[in-house]
């Protein structure tokens, strides 16, 4: 009895607001976010980023007139909360476009959303399979996917020191090893020696060995994969203990401020690649504009990370192409959607990318930067690289 | 109604079914259950499924811990393992998925007889932490791997068929699942009345004195694990062909709590506890989430605060529960039906 | 083969190992009087990393009161933990307990991310950040202080244990409840107590591990691989804890030298549980811990 009690309350439950979202067919979109879990801190900027775009547009107008609707749900970063999550948004709202929590859930929606759901579709992931035109048309990133990053920070390294010893040290996860076999290959085209391979849990404590590792190879980069903080603040302050002299990079979620106050003074030693302006470069119009709706409609906020400014890329691009495919025949579609996507050329971002053209439905543009101990800032010490 | 417990010969005392009420309510529930996929949404039925893995997984674990007493925090390795060899008889080996399930579940029990064997030397939380070693173990197997498991990228699978017909949605994935679900809960209730069910509960209780009595341990205690590791396996098969992808993340540790604490909030050492337990793990964050979508549009400031306040709830849902009601769902649902059994005379 | 690394190697090792020394310490300290396993330990340790960090940056105290407060509120804790969610479990099968502390931790993490939200901070720097240049080796500032704290605190609790009034009580109620109870031993203060204690080792754990790796609410997750020590030492042996903490502290990181190169890495995370099982199979009570004989 209980069970049946249990299964009609639940019932219940997910009808009433389903019945309520049924009458809409205005552009929508729903997002499931890892609010809680290691990614928390992605999670909350990146949902605070869509609502602001979202309200940005509608106050603006909306899409000729329809405004947006924006629906989002908590993932736990973890793959089957996610994918339920999704499923859950997708039978409630109906939305023409979904952004995921995680490298995970992409690849485990792929082949339906290619199917069945046939929605645009991005996610809080760099991983290549989400920038594969040919095997999923719906996916796409607002960014350089992690091959590319390394491209950008390879490219770097051999104008400064050509033939140089390479590291990749990174996480035994998903997240970590993703761009290592492309950039295994890029290193031997670019003419790099990649003499080692360090794997660490993220969080570990002890990362000797693999410090003395890089040390008997005189390894002068070492590029992390698959951390946000830790153990990268651990290796760079026992690199300086045990001697070892090399210079440290990393992808887009580490370069962030929070590293670079985690590293104090060794902040200088820290080079990160990142697609998009910082919050504090406050002479670009895009940032000027966020600056202004942040004071405004969160007056305590103080700073906005990369997480951020990702989903705030990927949430104009949703709008722009809500536009452009609601001109189309047939309105706005997950494949209008699509044929939207890959028309947008050299569209203006003032400032916070320069004019973006999707390529192999992602943005192969990175900058590279220097952590500054002092400012606790990034510098950039490059300009736009473009990945071909 | 019957009223009072009056049984004549242990046939009938060992009868599942102990009345026609019990019979006609079953009855009743099976005809929902087939009713169900015509009347649900795609999100219910992709829970609907969710809830079966869970609880063919929940009755495996159960049966290992709950019955025989073995504390096992493996269970999820146990999972991937069948999982795995599922995915990888279906894509690299073109065995059909309906050869491939219960192979996964030999393949699995293989594994858990290897994993049962310090259970002779060990006992107690000392064989909880081994089997919590194995479970790390395996899960760098997963990884490394890579010639048979692909190691992270992991491995797409195809949906399985009969025929031409294609098991694509979740509505046509819940009739198989139905299927295994039935069969599982049928065999282990069977299972916990026959002679080796008897035997597994006395070396839960008392083992030295069960082994004075003449139950071999190391042999029952063997068969345990591999039962147990059957039923994860086929739990495992069955997931990832329903999710159509398996990648080692899915097999973690906190799978392994998961399927821990739905036997324990079911009811340990009972199948009607381990079908409650799944169902209590699985529908309730869902209902919380579809809570906390409620108030979320009714308060959008509190949209923050709400989910962190989910994981409190969780928690302290978990907690209350154990301690109010230690043995569990299935106890509840024993004292329900004794309350009814003697209504409205009970005096 | 290179000793000088080999020596470092195994430097390092001692040093890490006496932080998982620490963590399971506290995992002993509850276990040994309440044969409860605290699977809430990591959110015991975040959460005085928390507290420690919060004294020293918004209260901006200096680091020894700071330290201070982090263990009151550690015996407070323990205090208020055990008699509302453990004492009503006693008598319940071990594993209902031990999914409690697992309840008890994931409310402890949503609180938390409540509190404190969850980016990613730096310790404030307590200590000095040069590292111990003996002649042989070189062991980091974060792994040094962590070593001394390790130290300190098992040879503190040793010493309470061997000659307190309390220690000989908790000690006797680890052993036979009944007969402890009838000399006149509260058992239900020795309960406490050893929460607090346990409390206490996992928040100085917090505290080390937050000074090498920076403090997040999900830091706790390193707990686990403490579990692999506790079983190496036994269950309910102090001296066991930390032993088996180097012990696995220096296994690891030869494994890390000698194992990673051939499998191409992630042996070191995994050696810990092979050890376990190895040593199970020798002697199942652990290295240290007391052999259990059962009768009928």
């Amino acid at each position: 009895m209980k069970k049946a009690g249990l299964l009609i309350l639940s019932l219940i439950l997910c009808l009433g607001p389903f019945s309520i979202a049924m009458a809409q067919k205005s552009p929508t979109i729903c997002a499931v976010h890892p609010f809680t879990g290691r990614f928390a801190f992605a999670g909350i900027e990146g949902s605070a980023a869509m609502q602001d775009v979202v309200d940005m547009a509608n106050e603006a107008g909306g899409i000729n007139g329809k405004k947006i609707q924006y629906y989002w749900a908590d993932g736990e970063y973890k793959d089957d909360v996610g994918i339920a999550a999704f499923k859950r948004l997708q039978a409630q709202y109906n939305p023409q476009i979904m952004f995921g929590q995680s490298t995970g859930m992409t690849k485990a929606l792929g082949p339906e959303i290619k199917d069945r759901y046939k929605v645009l579709y991005s996610a809080y992931t760099m991983t290549s399979e989400a920038a594969n035109p040919k095997e999923n048309p719906y996916l796409f990133i607002a960014a350089p996917t992690y091959a590319e990053q390394f491209g950008v920070l390879l490219k770097y390294i051999v104008k400064e020191k050509p033939g140089a010893n390479i590291a990749f040290f990174y996480s035994d996860t998903e997240f970590g090893r993703e761009p290592i076999a492309a950039g295994r290959e890029m290193c031997k085209k670019m003419g790099l020696n990649l003499v080692a391979e360090e794997i660490a849990p993220v969080g570990g404590v002890d990362i000797t060995t693999q410090v003395l590792d890089m040390k008997a190879k005189k390894v002068d980069y070492c590029i992390f994969q698959g951390y946000v903080s830790n153990p990268i603040v651990a290796v760079i302050k026992q690199s300086k203990d045990y001697g070892l002299n090399a210079k440290f990079m990393g992808t887009f979620w580490s370069t962030e401020l929070q590293l670079l106050r985690e590293l104090g003074p060794l902040a200088d030693e820290y080079i990160g690649v990142s697609a998009y302006s910082f919050y504090y470069q406050e002479d670009l119009p895009m940032i000027k504009k966020i600056r202004e709706w942040t004071k405004k409609k969160y007056p305590k906020v103080e700073y906005r990370s990369q997480s951020y400014m990702e989903n705030y890329l990927t949430t104009i691009l949703f709008v722009e192409c809500f536009k452009r495919a609601d001109k189309m025949s047939g309105g706005i579609t997950g494949d209008n959607l699509v044929k939207a996507l890959q028309s947008i050329k050299n569209f203006d971002l003032g400032g916070l990318m320069p004019p973006v053209t999707i390529k192999d439905n992602s943005i192969p543009v990175g900058r590279v930067y220097r952590g500054n101990s002092k400012t606790v800032r990034f510098d950039p010490i490059s300009d736009w690289i473009r990945m071909e | 109604m019957r009223c009072g417990d009056y049984k004549e010969n242990y046939i009938k005392d060992e009868e599942i079914f102990q009345s026609r009420f019990v019979k006609f309510w079953l009855a009743l529930f099976f005809i929902f259950l087939i009713v169900f996929p015509f009347i649900a949404n795609a999100y219910m039925l992709y829970i609907a499924n969710m809830i079966g893995f869970a609880v063919i997984g929940a009755i495996g674990l159960n049966l290992l811990t709950g019955f025989t007493g073995q504390i096992s925090l493996g269970h999820a390795a146990f999972i991937g393992v069948g999982a795995y060899t599922s995915a990888i008889l279906i894509t690299k080996y073109g065995v059909s998925f309906w050869l491939s399930i219960p192979l996964a579940g030999l393949v699995s029990a293989l594994a858990g007889l290897v994993i049962g064997i310090p259970s002779l030397r060990v006992k107690g939380l000392y064989l909880c932490i081994a089997t919590l070693a194995a479970q790390f173990i395996f899960g760098f197997v997963f990884v490394h791997w890579e010639s048979m498991t692909k190691g992270i990228t992991g491995i797409h699978i195809p949906p399985p068929v009969i025929g031409s017909f294609q098991f694509v949605t979740e509505k046509d994935f819940y009739w198989i699942t139905l299927f295994f679900a039935v069969l599982g809960v049928g065999y282990a209730r069977n299972l916990v009345r026959s002679r080796m069910g008897r035997a597994f509960v006395a070396i839960r209780d008392r083992d030295l004195a069960a082994e004075i009595m003449g139950i071999d341990l190391f042999r029952y205690k063997l068969t345990a694990f591999a039962i147990s590791s059957f039923y994860a396996g086929v739990s495992g098969a069955l997931w990832v062909s329903f999710l159509k992808v398996v990648i080692p993340e899915h097999f973690n540790f906190m799978l392994c709590i998961q399927y821990l604490a739905m036997i324990i909030v079911g009811g340990l050492g009972s199948v009607i506890g381990s079908i409650f337990g799944a169902i209590f793990m699985t529908l309730v964050p869902e209902i919380l989430n579809v809570l906390s979508d409620v108030v979320k549009s009714y308060t959008p400031g509190m949209g923050k605060l709400i989910i962190p306040f989910k994981q409190v709830v969780f928690g302290f849902l978990i907690v209350s529960f154990l301690i109010f009601e230690p043995r569990g769902l299935a106890e509840i649902w024993n004292r329900i039906k004794k309350f009814f059994t003697l209504w409205p005379f009970s005096y | 083969m290179d000793f000088s690394i080999l020596i470092q190697v195994i430097v390092a090792g001692l040093a890490t190992g006496g932080i998982y020394g620490l963590i399971a310490l506290g995992f002993v300290l509850i276990y040994k009087a309440t044969s409860v396993l605290n699977l809430a330990m990591g959110e015991f340790m975040a959460l005085g990393a928390f507290i420690c960090f919060t004294a020293l940056t918004m209260i901006h105290v200096p680091f020894y009161i700071a330290f201070a407060i982090t263990i009151v509120f550690a015996i407070l804790l323990g205090i208020v933990i055990e008699p509302l969610i453990l004492r009503p479990m006693i008598g319940e099968p071990i594993i209902s307990v031990i999914m409690v502390t697992i309840g008890l931790g994931a409310i402890l993490r949503g609180l938390m991310y409540m509190i404190w939200d969850p980016t990613y901070r730096a310790f404030p720097q307590i200590f000095s950040p040069k590292p111990l240049k003996l002649g042989f080796a070189v062991v980091p500032s974060g792994l040094l202080w962590g070593f001394i704290f390790a130290v300190i605190t098992t040879i503190v609790f040793i010493l309470i244990f061997k000659f307190s009034r309390t220690g000989v009580a908790m000690r006797a109620t680890a052993n036979d409840q009944q007969a402890a109870l009838s000399m006149g031993v509260s058992v239900k203060r020795v309960f406490a107590l050893s929460w607090s204690f346990g409390a206490i080792a996992a928040v100085i754990g917090g505290i080390v591990i937050g000074n090498i790796s920076g403090i997040n609410i999900y830091m706790g997750d390193i707990g686990l691989a403490v579990l692999s020590v506790i079983i190496l030492g036994g269950l309910d042996s102090i001296e066991g804890a930390i032993l088996g903490g180097f012990i696995v502290g220096i296994l690891q990181n030869l494994a890390g030298l000698y194992i990673d190169p051939l499998v191409g890495g992630g042996a070191k995370d995994v050696a810990p549980f092979f050890i376990v099982l190895i040593i199970l199979m020798i002697r199942p009570y652990g290295l240290f811990g007391k052999v259990i004989i059962e009768r009928v």
